[in-house]
C-alpha cells in the first residue's frame, strides 16, 4: 500500500474512535481504545514510509487562494510520528482500564482522539497555515484535557496553560510571517530552498523567535512554569501524552524551523541552545527534588529532559557551524534518540504515576509507601522507567544520554575557543543533571513504593487492571529494546540526520559495539546487559560457595527497642532531599517556620509545627512582577469602560468627527 | 418634462427636508413624535429616490424607493410605534441635555461637516448637496443616540444613522444593486426587531427603559 492510505486509515481509526465515543451506548464505547490504538499501527508504518522514502505531498486541498490545506512528509515528520504512534499505542491500551473510573467518558474519548489526530497534523503540516491550524485544534484540546477534571485547582492550571501557549504561538505566528515576507512561499519545502534570501539580522530573530515561540511549548525555562502545573492537572494517561509527546512537537517545531527551514546559522544559535538546555536540565530537575507531589516531579523531569534534547541539539548545531559535520551528525542522532526514550520512559512514569493515583487516591508521595508489595507489577515497571529515566544501563536513557556526553566532550575538536569552552561545559551539567536525577528517582520509587504504607489508602492499594499493566508493560518493554539494541533506533534515525546534516551520521558501530568513534571510546550496551546478569549470578554463586549453606531466618526490623515500627518513622520525601536543599540553597531560596509551644520550657513540648518551602523563583520574580504591572495598566484603561453606553457611543462620535476634520 | 425636477431644485428640497426632520429629533419630547418624524424621514428618502429614478430613467431605482417606503416607511414605524405602547410608564424623551443645548450643537455638527465637505462629492451628478446632508444627518443620529437615556430613542438614532448612510450611499454610487440593497433592509429590519425585544426585556429586568441602569452590568 501507498503511504496515503496508511494516512486515511490512521485518520478514518481516530476519527471513528472520537465519533463513536461521544454515542450513547457504553458498549460501543469501550472500543474507542482500542480504534485508537489500531489507528496508531497504521500511522507508524506510514511513519516508516516517510523515513526511507523521499519527502512527499501526502494530502493537499486548495481551500481559498491563501489557504492551501497539504500536508506533506519528510524523514523529520517521520520520526515523530514514529514516537507518537509508540507511545499513542501503549497509552491506549491504558486508556482501556484507566478510564473506567472517569466520569464524562465520551467526552474523554473524543478529546483524546482528536488530541492525538491534532499532534499526528502538527508534524505532518506541509505549509505554515496547516501548522497553524492544527498547532491551535492541540492547543484547544490540551487545555480542555488539563481541565478536564473541573477542580479549582485545574481550572487554574488550564488558565495558565492557555495564556502561555498563546503567547507562544505569538511568537509562531510572526516568525512564520517574516519567513513568508523573505521567501513568498508558505510551503517549509519551499522555504528551505529560498531561505538564503533572508537578511541576516532577520534569520537570527526568527531563530530567537522560534526559540521563545516552541520553547514555551517544550517547556524550556524560564518559559515553563505552565508545565508543572497544567500536566499534574490533566487524567494520567493524558499527562502521559502531554509530557510524552505534546512538549516534543515543541522540538519538533523548533528543529523545522531552525535547522531544517534555516539551515546552518552561526556559531552563537547552538551556544544558545546549548545555554538553554543546560539550564533546562539542571534547575528541572532541582525543581523536581523538591517536589512530593508525583506527577509535578515527573512534569519537572520534562522540563529536564527537553534541557538533555537540547543539549544534543544545541550541540549539532554548533558543530555544523564549525565544519565539524560527522560530530554535528551524532550530535543530532543523540538528541533525537533522546527525545523517542523520553517519550517512552516520561510515558511510562506518567502511566505508572496514574496506576499509584488510581490505587492511592492520592498525588502526594508522603502519603504512600510499600505499594510494591500490593502493586508488584506497576512497581516493576516504574522501577525500569526510573531506571531508564535516571540513564542507567542497561536501559534506553542510558544510551541517549551517554551520546550526547560523548559528541559533548568531542568539542575540543571544534576549531572555536568559545566551543571548546562550551561544549565541555554542557556535558558537565548534563553530569550533574544525572546525578541528581538518580537521586529524584530513588526519592519517588523509595518513598512511594518502598517501606510501610503511610495511610489506609496505601495499605489498601490494588493492583491496576490488565491493560493498564499492558499498556505500561509495553512501553517498559521498549525502554530495553531501546536500550539494548541502539543499531535499531539508529537505522530510524540516519535518515533524518541525513537530511538534516547530510550526513547518516552513524555513530560507530561494529557487531553490538557502539561509539562515535573508533579512537575515542565505545560502549556496548548488550555487554554491559550480559555482564550485569552474569555478574549477579556469578555473585549468588560466588557466596553460597563460600558461605556455605545458609538458613533463612525471618525476623522483625530492629526497631531500637521500641514497642512497634511505625509508618511515621519512615524517611520523609522532605527529609530525603534535605542534604540537597542545603547545598543548592542558593538556588531554592528556602524557607522555614518552626513553632514550637512548651509546657514547661525547654523539656516538655506541647506541640511543634513546622513549615518549609521553597521559592518558586521563577513565579515569584518573573512572572509575578510581569502580572502585577499588566493589572496596574488594566485598572488605568478600565477607566475608559464605564460600561455606559452613551460614552462609548460618543467616542465613535468623536472619533468620526475627527476623522472628518483631519481626514480631509 | 424632466426639467422642472432642476428647475425647482427639487432633490435638494427633499435632502434639506431630510435634514430638517433630523434635526427636528433634537427639538421633540414625546416618544410618539420621535417616531412620526423618522417616518417622514423614510418617506422623504423614498421619494427621493424615486424622483433620481425619474430623472435618471433607472427602473431598479423604483424599486429601490418601493422598498424603502415599505420597510422603512411602514413596517419598521409600525413595529416602533408598538414597543413605544408596550412602555407605558411614561413617553417622555428624557434627554441628558436640554433642548435648546441639543439643537444648537446639531446645528455645530451640521456647520462642521459643511466646512469639512467644503468641495461636495460629485460623482452621482444629481446633487451637490446631498453628501453632505447625509453625513449630516448620521451624526446627528449618532448624537441623538448619545444624549437621549431611554433604549427606544437609541433604535430610533440607529434608525436615523442607517437612513442617512443610505443616503450617502446613494449620492455616491446612484444606488447600490438592488440585491445588496435588499440584505441591507433585512438586516436593518431584523436589527430592529431584535433591539426592540431588547428594549421591552431591559424595562422588564429593571424596571425601566433607562440605559444608564445597565452600568451595573459592569464586572
Amino acid at each position: 500500500m501507498d503511504p496515503e492510505s496508511y494516512l486515511y486509515i490512521g485518520i478514518l481509526f481516530f476519527l471513528l474512535g472520537a465519533v463513536i465515543s461521544l454515542l450513547p451506548l457504553p458498549k460501543v464505547k469501550n472500543y474507542t481504545y482500542i480504534l485508537s490504538s489500531t489507528g496508531a499501527l497504521s500511522f507508524a508504518l506510514l511513519s516508516l514510509h516517510l523515513l526511507f522514502a523521499t519527502p512527499r505531498n501526502l494530502f493537499s486541498a486548495q481551500i481559498s487562494s491563501l489557504f492551501n490545506l497539504a500536508f506533506s512528509g519528510d524523514a523529520i515528520s517521520g520520526f515523530f510520528v514514529l514516537t507518537i504512534s509508540i507511545l499513542t499505542f501503549a497509552v491506549s491500551i491504558y486508556s482501556i482500564g484507566y478510564i473506567r473510573d472517569l466520569k464524562n467518558k465520551g467526552l474523554m474519548g473524543f478529546l483524546f482522539n482528536i488530541f492525538i489526530l491534532s499532534m499526528y497534523a502538527v508534524v505532518l503540516s506541509g505549509n505554515i497555515i496547516t501548522f497553524l491550524i492544527s498547532w491551535e485544534t492541540m492547543s484547544i484540546v490540551s487545555y480542555f484535557l488539563v481541565t478536564f477534571d473541573r477542580e479549582g485547582k485545574s481550572a487554574k492550571a488550564g488558565l495558565i496553560y492557555a495564556v502561555m501557549t498563546h503567547i507562544g504561538t505569538a511568537f509562531i505566528i510572526i516568525l512564520f510571517f517574516l519567513l513568508y515576507r523573505y521567501t513568498g512561499s508558505m510551503n517549509f519545502s519551499d522555504m528551505k530552498n529560498l531561505s538564503s534570501q533572508i537578511p541576516e539580522n532577520l534569520r537570527n530573530l526568527v531563530f530567537v523567535f522560534s526559540i521563545i515561540g516552541f520553547g514555551t511549548k517544550a517547556g524550556i525555562i524560564p518559559l515553563h512554569t505552565w508545565l508543572p502545573k497544567a500536566h499534574p492537572a490533566a487524567p494520567s494517561n493524558i499527562s502521559a501524552l502531554m509530557s510524552g509527546v505534546m512538549i516534543k512537537t515543541g522540538i519538533y517545531g523548533f528543529i523545522r524551523i531552525s535547522m531544517d527551514v534555516l539551515g546552518q546559522g552561526p556559531e552563537w544559535w547552538g551556544i544558545a541552545v546549548i545555554v538553554i538546555g543546560a539550564a533546562s536540565s539542571i534547575l528541572g530537575v532541582m525543581y523536581a527534588l523538591m517536589e512530593h507531589d508525583l506527577k509535578r516531579l515527573l512534569a519537572y523531569h520534562s522540563v529536564e529532559n527537553i534541557g538533555i534534547i537540547l543539549l544534543g541539539l544545541g550541540a549539532s548545531m554548533m558543530f555544523k557551524s564549525n565544519g565539524l559535520y560527522t560530530l554535528s551528525a551524532i550530535a543530532l542522532i543523540a538528541g533525537f534518540y533522546h527525545t523517542i526514550n523520553h517519550a517512552v520512559f516520561k510515558g511510562l512514569l506518567f502511566l505508572g504515576a496514574g496506576s499509584v493515583m488510581h490505587a492511592t487516591h492520592t498525588k502526594n508521595m508522603e502519603d504512600m509507601g510499600g505499594l510494591l508489595k500490593s502493586m508488584p507489577y506497576t512497581g516493576l515497571f516504574f522501577l525500569i522507567g526510573s531506571i531508564s529515566i535516571c540513564a542507567l544501563p542497561p536501559f534506553n536513557g542510558f544510551v541517549s544520554e551517554w551520546l550526547t556526553y560523548q559528541s559533548l566532550l568531542l568539542g575540543f575538536k571544534s576549531p572555536s575557543i568559545t566551543s571548546k569552552i562550551i561544549s565541555p561545559l554542557g556535558g558537565a551539567a548534563l553530569a550533574l543533571t544525572g546525578a541528581l536525577a538518580a537521586a529524584c528517582f530513588v526519592k519517588a520509587f523509595g518513598i512511594s513504593f518502598l517501606g510501610m504504607p503511610r495511610n489506609k489508602h496505601a495499605e489498601n492499594a490494588k493492583e491496576s487492571s490488565l491493560s493498564m499493566i499492558i499498556g505500561m508493560g509495553i512501553l517498559a518493554f521498549s525502554c530495553l529494546l531501546f536500550g539494548i539494541f541502539p543499531g535499531m533506533v539508529l537505522t530510524v534515525l540516519q535518515p533524518v540526520s541525513f537530511m538534516l546534516t547530510g550526513l547518516y551520521g552513524t555513530p560507530y558501530q561494529q557487531g553490538s559495539l557502539l561509539g562515535i568513534s573508533e579512537t575515542f571510546s565505545t560502549i556496548s550496551p548488550m555487554a554491559i546487559l550480559i555482564t550485569l546478569i552474569v555478574m549477579s549470578f556469578a555473585t549468588i554463586i560466588f557466596i553460597s560457595s563460600i558461605g556455605g549453606k545458609r538458613k533463612i531466618v525471618y525476623g522483625d526490623s530492629w526497631d531500637c527497642g521500641i514497642p512497634a515500627l511505625t509508618p511515621r518513622m519512615q524517611y520523609t520525601a522532605t527529609a530525603f532531599t534535605k542534604p540537597i536543599r542545603m547545598i543548592f540553597k542558593r538556588i531554592y531560596l528556602p524557607r522555614r517556620e518552626l513553632k514550637v509551644s512548651y509546657l514547661v520550657k525547654p523539656f516538655f513540648v506541647k506541640s511543634i509545627e513546622y513549615k518549609g518551602e521553597i521559592t518558586p523563583f521563577f513565579d515569584r520574580y518573573i512572572y509575578e512582577p510581569v502580572i502585577v504591572f499588566i493589572h496596574r495598566i488594566a485598572e488605568r484603561v478600565k477607566l475608559l469602560q464605564s460600561g455606559s453606553l452613551h460614552l462609548y457611543l460618543a467616542y465613535i462620535l468623536i472619533t468620526l468627527i475627527l476623522l472628518l476634520i483631519f481626514g480631509t | 418634462m424632466k426639467n422642472w425636477i432642476g428647475a425647482f431644485s427639487v432633490i435638494d428640497f427633499i435632502s434639506v427636508g431630510i435634514l430638517i426632520t433630523a434635526v427636528a429629533m433634537n427639538a421633540l419630547r414625546r416618544l410618539e413624535s420621535c417616531v412620526k418624524a423618522y417616518t417622514l424621514n423614510s418617506w422623504l428618502l423614498s421619494s427621493l429616490i424615486a424622483i433620481v429614478a425619474f430623472m435618471m430613467g433607472e427602473t431598479h431605482l423604483y424599486i429601490a424607493s418601493f422598498v424603502t417606503l415599505l420597510s422603512k416607511g411602514i413596517l419598521i414605524p409600525m413595529f416602533l410605534r408598538r414597543i413605544v405602547k408596550q412602555i407605558k410608564v411614561t413617553h417622555d424623551v428624557d434627554p441628558y441635555i436640554s433642548n435648546a443645548l441639543s439643537l444648537t450643537i446639531s446645528g455645530i455638527l451640521v456647520a462642521v461637516v459643511y466646512t469639512s465637505l467644503k468641495e461636495g462629492i460629485f460623482v452621482a451628478g444629481f446633487s451637490k448637496n446631498v453628501l453632505q446632508i447625509s453625513i449630516a444627518v448620521i451624526f446627528i443620529g449618532l448624537f441623538i443616540m448619545i444624549t437621549r437615556k431611554k433604549a427606544i430613542t437609541q433604535v430610533i438614532g440607529l434608525l436615523f444613522m442607517e437612513n442617512g448612510l443610505f443616503l450617502a450611499g446613494f449620492s455616491l454610487t446612484f444606488g447600490m444593486p438592488t440585491v445588496i440593497e435588499l440584505g441591507v433592509l433585512f438586516d436593518m429590519l431584523m436589527g430592529v426587531i431584535i433591539l426592540g425585544i431588547f428594549t421591552i426585556q431591559i424595562r422588564r429586568a429593571f424596571a425601566s427603559a433607562d440605559l444608564d441602569k445597565l452600568t451595573i452590568l459592569k464586572g
